[in-house]
């Protein structure tokens, strides 16, 4: 009835990955109501609280730089982040029921849920832009490429950890917990709220440690005409893209069989 | 053709390694619909999966020019949120149809599984027979040069059965099929050759009755 077409690889990756995202996206918002207002409102209210605390703890001094627009740009960024952690560390397992399908790959499961999330972080920008338009925020970028790429690597960032982390995870479920709970330490200890040149020299020295800081502080940067990039190291980050990857597709190559056959 | 080089299968158990094949060099030949037997547990539904390349062997090769369905029968691959509707149009998409070819799908799998209104809702409210009645109507809808078959003819009332069988007839005049049963009746009816699989090796056989006896002897033996 319906020919089964000779493909290469290529257009066999393009219709899978068109299939899994809309399939991703409908079971996402048809699961519940409740999940959908969340996804959409939760960066809201992280910025509102977060503005109100500074005004009780500090008063309503103001920076040289906007604070609600600084919060909005690195929750953003975080929640992106932990986002594609979280939600693709699964994708193996609560997908297993598709590798029967044989030209769905596991890898692909995390590429759509990758996808997905960057659909939604591209629907909250568009909020936030519209919101800081219409209270007429100071939206102005200081270098929007830098901006652009910070996003991306941070893309990149989080491809590599969450390949190794769902090769991992679907033989060691404990992985997955874990790295839940490492996401609320991450929250506080990322450069969101802060910036690093306001902590001393100790904990600044401490905190360079953590990889996501150095995202962060390129992100805004970038994006601030006040702020800079001084304390970024970009071979810090590019180690730690690097290596996560590389490590996270050998056992991927080395396993992908026994994910498919689970 | 589907060519077998050197294929070991095992499944690792507490008291050391369970072969299902065991350096099986095989080919099997093109142009007839081969029927697998083997008791229980022996691997039949585990070599319908490495040639849906689903499951992969231990050692070894197995290698086709043809294109093979899913293993049918496993129920998997649907999404208990969407509907029947909306997982149709997954497979189709994963499949690569075009706006056009997915209608035609749509309205083919609606009419054979008879779901009514019933298509439109979630699967979870399905029950197993309705379920079954949708994963055989959307694998009818794709030309495969092989399907493989997992027991899966049992799905449904006499009417239904009866049904996917003719169906099945028809469709067997494009295609070809892989069938696991251990009804005799439908291997004879469906089937020109047949594959006893026993203690890691297959034995080939021309004609399907052949092995039907084989298999017989072989439980005989078993007592």
């Amino acid at each position: 009835m319906s020919r089964i077409k000779k493909r290469n690889a290529f257009q066999i990756f393009l219709a899978v990955q068109k299939a899994l995202f809309l399939r991703e996206l409908t079971m996402r918002f048809s699961v519940s109501k409740t999940g959908v207002f969340w996804t959409f409102f939760e960066p809201f209210v992280q910025v509102l609280v977060m503005v109100l605390i500074k005004v009780l703890l500090f008063g309503s001094a103001t920076d040289n730089f906007d604070f609600a627009a600084f919060l909005a740009l690195n929750f953003t960024a975080f929640n992106l982040f932990k986002n594609i952690i979280t939600k693709s560390m699964g994708a193996f397992t609560a997908n297993k029921a598709l590798f029967v399908y044989k030209q769905v790959k596991p890898i692909d499961t995390i590429v759509a849920r990758i996808l997905v999330e960057l659909f939604i972080t591209g629907v909250i920008v568009i909020c936030f832009v519209a919101i800081g338009l219409y209270f007429d925020y100071d939206l102005k970028v200081q270098n929007l490429p830098m901006v652009l790429l910070g996003f991306t690597w941070l893309v990149a960032f989080a491809f590599s950890l969450v390949v190794l982390l769902s090769v991992s995870n679907t033989f060691y479920p404990s992985v997955g917990k874990t790295v839940t709970m490492l996401m609320t330490f991450l929250m506080f200890g990322s450069a969101i709220f802060y910036t690093m040149e306001m902590l001393p020299l100790e904990i600044q020295s401490l905190l360079l440690w953590n990889p996501l800081v150095h995202f962060m502080e390129m992100i805004h940067g970038h994006y601030f005409y006040v702020l800079d990039d001084g304390l970024v190291s970009y071979y810090y980050m590019a180690l730690w893209t690097l290596i996560p990857l590389y490590i996270g597709l050998w056992f991927y190559g080395k396993l992908e069989e026994r994910i498919i056959s689970l | 053709m589907i060519e077998l080089k050197n294929v070991t299968k095992y499944f690792m158990t507490k008291k050391g390694k369970n072969y299902i094949l065991k350096d099986v060099t095989f080919t099997i030949p093109s142009g007839v619909n081969i029927g697998i037997l083997g008791r229980n547990g022996t691997g039949k539904s585990t070599i319908m999966r490495m040639l849906g390349q689903i499951e992969f062997p231990n050692h070894g090769t197995i290698s086709s020019k043809h294109s093979f369905s899913w293993p049918l029968g496993l129920g998997g691959g649907f999404v208990g949120n969407m509907t029947g509707k909306a997982n149709v149009k997954f497979v189709c998409r994963l499949y690569g149809r075009n706006k056009q070819e997915t209608q035609k799908i749509i309205a083919f799998v609606r009419e054979f599984s008879e779901l009514k209104d019933y298509f439109e809702m979630p699967i979870k409210t399905y029950s197993s027979g309705m379920k079954g009645r949708l994963s055989f109507g959307l694998s009818l809808a794709f030309d495969f040069d092989y399907m493989l078959i997992d027991e899966t003819l049992s799905v449904g009332d006499a009417r239904f059965k009866k049904k996917s069988k003719e169906a099945l007839i028809k469709k067997i005049e494009n295609c070809h099929i892989l069938l696991v049963s251990h009804d005799m009746g439908t291997l004879k009816e469906l089937c020109d050759s047949g594959i006893v699989v026993n203690n890691g090796a297959l034995y080939y056989y021309e004609n399907i009755e052949d092995a039907i006896l084989e298999y017989a002897e072989i439980n005989k033996r078993a007592g």
